[in-house]
C-alpha cells in the first residue's frame, strides 16, 4: 500500500465537493481519475498530496508524494536549468539535471518567462522524472503537450509505473485507457 | 502539533549540514529572484528614500531638532521599509503557485522559515546600512561608533524580520494581507522599535558602553523568544 | 471551569454564573457607591470599582486565550479554540472598559486623558494585538486555519506582555521630562473600599466565566450552523 483515503469528505465554505471517498493505491499502478469540470479531481490530488486537510476522513501515505498542477508553477525569473538545481537541492538530491533537459528537449539557459506552456509541462515533467518520488499525483499532464510532448509523458509514466504509483486527472479518455490499470470516476457532488 | 509520520528516504540520511545548506540556497535563491524582477525591490528604495527627505523636510532645517529626531526617523523609516519587505518573503511564492512545491519538499517546514528569514535579512541589513548613511546625511546622526550602531542593526532588524517573516508566512494566501500585516506586526514590534531607538540614541549621544547594554539585552531576548516561537508555530500554521 | 460540553442550550453552571453574576451586579454598584470617598481623590476613586476588574479580567481572559489557543495547537480540539475566541471577545470588552475608565480617571487626575506609562502602554499595545485577533478571524474563511492562525496570534501576542512592559518602563525611566507617575494616583484604602472592590472583582469574574461558558456555546451553535 503506497497511499490509503478512508472516508474522505472535504468541504469548502457551505459546499461539499468531496463525500465519504475511499482509495488505495498500490506500487506499480497508474489510476486515471476521470469527471467532469468541478467534480473534485484537483482538490482530491491535493489532498492525497498533502496540501489540502480532508475535513473528514484519513490520509496515509507510505513515500514521497509529489503534486503537478496544471498549469505547472515555476518562477519565471529562473533558467530551467537553475529551477531544476533548487528543486534537487530542497529535495536532497545531488543529482545532475543535464540529461533530464536534453532528453525532454528543452533550452536550459533559457528564463522561465520565455517557456510556453508546452515547455513548461515538458519542464514539468522532468522536474518529476528528476526528483522521482513514490507518488505521483498530475493533474491534467497532457494538456498543452504536443505529439512528441506526449510521447515523452507516456514514457514517462511508463517508467514512474515500474517503481511508483501514479494517479492521474484527465479529461482524455483515449488516454486513460492507454496508460491507466483502473479508472476513478467523480460525479458533482 | 503533530509531525508528519513519514519521512523521505533521503531526507533521514541528512544531517545539519543538509538543513542549513537548504536553508542558505533558498535565502539565495529569492534573493536573485528578486533582483532579477527589480521593480518590487526598486519601488521600496524609492519609498524609503523620498520618506526619510520629507521627514527631514519637515522636522529641519535646523541641526539640532534633526538630530535630536534621527534615531527615531531611522527607525520609524526602517519599520515601514521592512513591512513593505516582508511581503516580498512569500509574495513571489504566491504570485507563481510555488508555495505547494517548497512545502511538499522532504523534511520538516522549519528550513522554509529560516530560508525567508534569512532572506529578509540579507534584503533588511542592505536597506539599514543606506538608511544609517543618510540618517548621517540629513540628520547629521554621528556615526564614530559605528560598529556598535550596526550591531543595534542587526538585533533590531533580526527582532522585526522574525515576527514579519512569520506574519507574512500565515497571511501569503490571504486576502488583505497587505491592510493586515503591518497592524498584526506593529503591535508586536514596539519592544523593538523602542529599544533600538534608545540604543541608537544613547551612541549617538557618546553614553558609556555600559548604559546601553541593557537594550542590546533587551532586544536579544526579543529576538531569541520571537525565532523560538516562530519556527515552532511556522509548520502547523502551514499545513493543509 | 471553562470547559463546556456542547448541547444545543447553555447548561445550568453557565446560567448560575450568569444570574449571580447579574444578580449581584446592583449589590456591587451598591456597596461601591456607599464605600467612603477616598481621602486624597474624593468621589472620583469610586471609578476604580469598575476600572480594576475590568483591567483585571482583562489580562485575565487574554491569558486565558493564550492558555486554551497553546492547548489547541497540541490537542487540534476545535473546543479549545472556541474557548479561546469566547475568551479573547469578552476580554476586549473589559479591556476597552479599563481603558475607558482609565482615561476618564486620568484627566481629572494628570489633567491628561493619556500617559505613556508601561502599564497603560502594555494595555493598549494588548488591546491592539486582540482587534488584530478578530481581524485576522474575519479574513479566513477555512475553520482550521482560521482556528490555526489565530491562536499563533494568541499565542504570539500575549508572550509579548512582559517584554512590552520592560521596554516601556526602561524606555520612560530614561525620559525624565515625564512629570506623571502612577504613584501620584495612589488611593488610601479604607476597608470598607477594599470589600467594595474585592465584591465588585468577584461579580466580574462570575460574569466572565458565564460569558465565556455561554460565547463559547455560541461558537459551537455557529460551527454547527457552517458545517450544516
Amino acid at each position: 500500500m503506497l497511499l490509503r483515503l478512508q472516508g474522505i469528505s472535504k468541504r469548502f465554505g457551505r459546499d461539499w465537493v468531496l463525500r465519504d471517498l475511499s482509495f488505495t493505491l498500490e506500487r506499480g499502478e497508474v489510476v486515471a481519475l476521470l469527471g467532469p469540470n468541478g467534480s473534485g479531481k484537483t482538490t482530491l490530488l491535493r489532498l492525497m498530496a498533502g496540501l489540502l486537510k480532508p475535513t473528514r476522513g484519513q490520509v496515509e501515505r507510505a513515500g514521497k508524494a509529489l503534486f503537478l498542477a496544471n498549469p505547472p508553477a515555476f518562477h519565471r525569473h529562473l533558467t530551467a536549468r537553475e529551477h531544476l538545481l533548487y528543486d534537487l537541492a530542497f529535495h536532497h538530491q545531488g543529482k545532475e539535471p543535464e540529461e533530464a533537459l536534453d532528453r525532454f528537449g528543452l533550452p536550459g539557459d533559457l528564463p522561465l518567462y520565455a517557456f510556453s506552456s508546452g515547455m513548461k509541462k515538458r519542464l514539468a515533467l522532468a522536474r518529476l522524472t528528476l526528483l522521482f518520488p513514490d507518488i505521483w499525483l498530475l493533474d491534467e499532464p497532457e494538456t498543452a503537450l504536443d505529439k512528441g510532448g506526449r510521447e515523452l509523458l507516456l514514457s514517462t509514466l511508463a517508467e514512474a509505473r515500474k517503481k511508483a504509483g501514479v494517479v492521474l486527472a484527465t479529461h482524455d479518455r483515449t488516454l486513460a485507457e492507454r496508460v491507466a490499470d483502473r479508472t476513478l470516476e467523480l460525479g458533482v457532488a | 502539533m503533530k509531525l508528519p509520520v513519514e519521512g523521505w528516504p533521503e531526507a533521514a540520511g541528512q544531517g545539519r549540514v543538509g538543513v542549513v545548506r537548504r536553508v542558505v540556497l533558498l535565502a539565495l535563491r529569492d534573493l536573485r529572484l528578486e533582483v532579477r524582477d527589480r521593480a518590487g525591490l526598486l519601488s521600496i528604495l524609492a519609498f524609503f528614500a523620498v520618506m526619510l527627505f520629507i521627514m527631514a523636510l519637515a522636522l529641519g532645517p535646523e541641526e539640532e531638532p534633526l538630530r535630536r529626531a534621527a534615531p527615531g526617523v531611522l527607525w520609524v523609516a526602517l519599520a515601514f521599509g521592512s513591512t513593505l519587505l516582508s511581503t516580498r518573503a512569500f509574495a513571489l511564492e504566491v504570485e507563481e503557485g510555488t508555495l505547494d512545491d517548497l512545502l511538499l519538499a522532504p523534511g520538516g517546514k522549519e528550513w522554509i522559515y529560516f530560508g525567508k528569514l534569512l532572506f529578509q535579512m540579507l534584503l533588511l541589513l542592505p536597506l539599514a546600512a543606506l538608511a544609517l548613511l543618510m540618517a548621517a546625511g540629513l540628520f547629521y546622526l554621528p556615526l564614530e561608533r559605528l560598529f556598535l550602531l550596526f550591531l543595534t542593526l542587526v538585533l533590531g532588524v533580526l527582532g522585526y524580520a522574525s515576527v514579519a517573516t512569520f506574519y507574512a508566512g500565515l497571511l501569503a494566501r490571504l486576502r488583505g494581507r497587505e491592510v493586515l500585516l503591518p497592524l498584526l506586526l506593529f503591535s508586536l514590534v514596539v519592544p523593538v522599535v523602542l529599544a533600538s531607538v534608545r540604543a541608537t540614541t544613547g551612541l549617538a549621544e557618546g553614553l558609556p558602553v555600559a548604559e546601553i547594554s541593557d537594550w542590546w539585552q533587551l532586544l536579544l531576548v526579543f529576538d531569541v523568544v520571537y525565532l523560538t516561537a516562530s519556527a515552532l508555530l511556522f509548520p502547523v500554521v502551514m499545513e493543509g | 471551569m471553562l470547559k463546556v460540553a456542547q448541547p444545543d442550550r447553555p447548561d445550568a453552571l453557565t446560567w448560575v454564573f450568569l444570574g449571580l453574576g447579574l444578580l449581584l451586579l446592583p449589590v456591587g454598584l451598591y456597596l461601591a457607591l456607599s464605600a467612603p470617598p477616598d481621602v486624597n481623590q474624593g468621589y472620583l476613586a469610586r471609578i476604580m470599582y469598575l476600572h480594576v476588574p475590568g483591567a483585571w479580567l482583562g489580562y485575565l481572559a487574554f491569558f486565558v486565550t493564550f492558555l486554551y489557543s497553546l492547548l489547541y495547537l497540541f490537542r487540534q480540539d476545535p473546543r479549545h479554540d472556541r474557548v479561546a475566541l469566547a475568551s479573547a471577545e469578552i476580554g476586549l470588552v473589559f479591556m476597552g472598559l479599563a481603558l475607558v475608565t482609565g482615561m476618564l480617571w486620568a484627566r481629572p487626575t494628570w489633567g491628561v486623558y493619556w500617559t505613556w506609562e508601561p502599564r497603560l502602554t502594555t494595555t493598549a499595545i494588548l488591546f491592539a494585538v486582540y482587534v488584530g485577533y478578530f481581524l485576522l478571524r474575519g479574513a479566513i474563511e477555512d475553520p482550521e486555519l482560521r482556528r490555526k492562525a489565530a491562536a499563533a496570534v494568541g499565542i504570539l501576542g500575549f508572550i509579548n506582555v512582559p517584554i512590552s512592559y520592560m521596554s516601556v518602563k526602561w524606555w520612560r525611566s530614561l525620559h525624565q521630562t515625564q512629570s506623571i507617575d502612577l504613584t501620584t494616583g495612589k488611593i488610601h484604602m479604607d476597608p470598607a473600599m477594599l470589600q467594595a472592590l474585592l465584591f465588585n472583582l468577584f461579580v466580574f469574574t462570575l460574569l466572565y466565566l458565564g460569558f465565556v461558558r455561554f460565547r463559547s456555546l455560541l461558537a459551537a451553535l455557529e460551527a454547527r450552523k457552517e458545517e450544516a
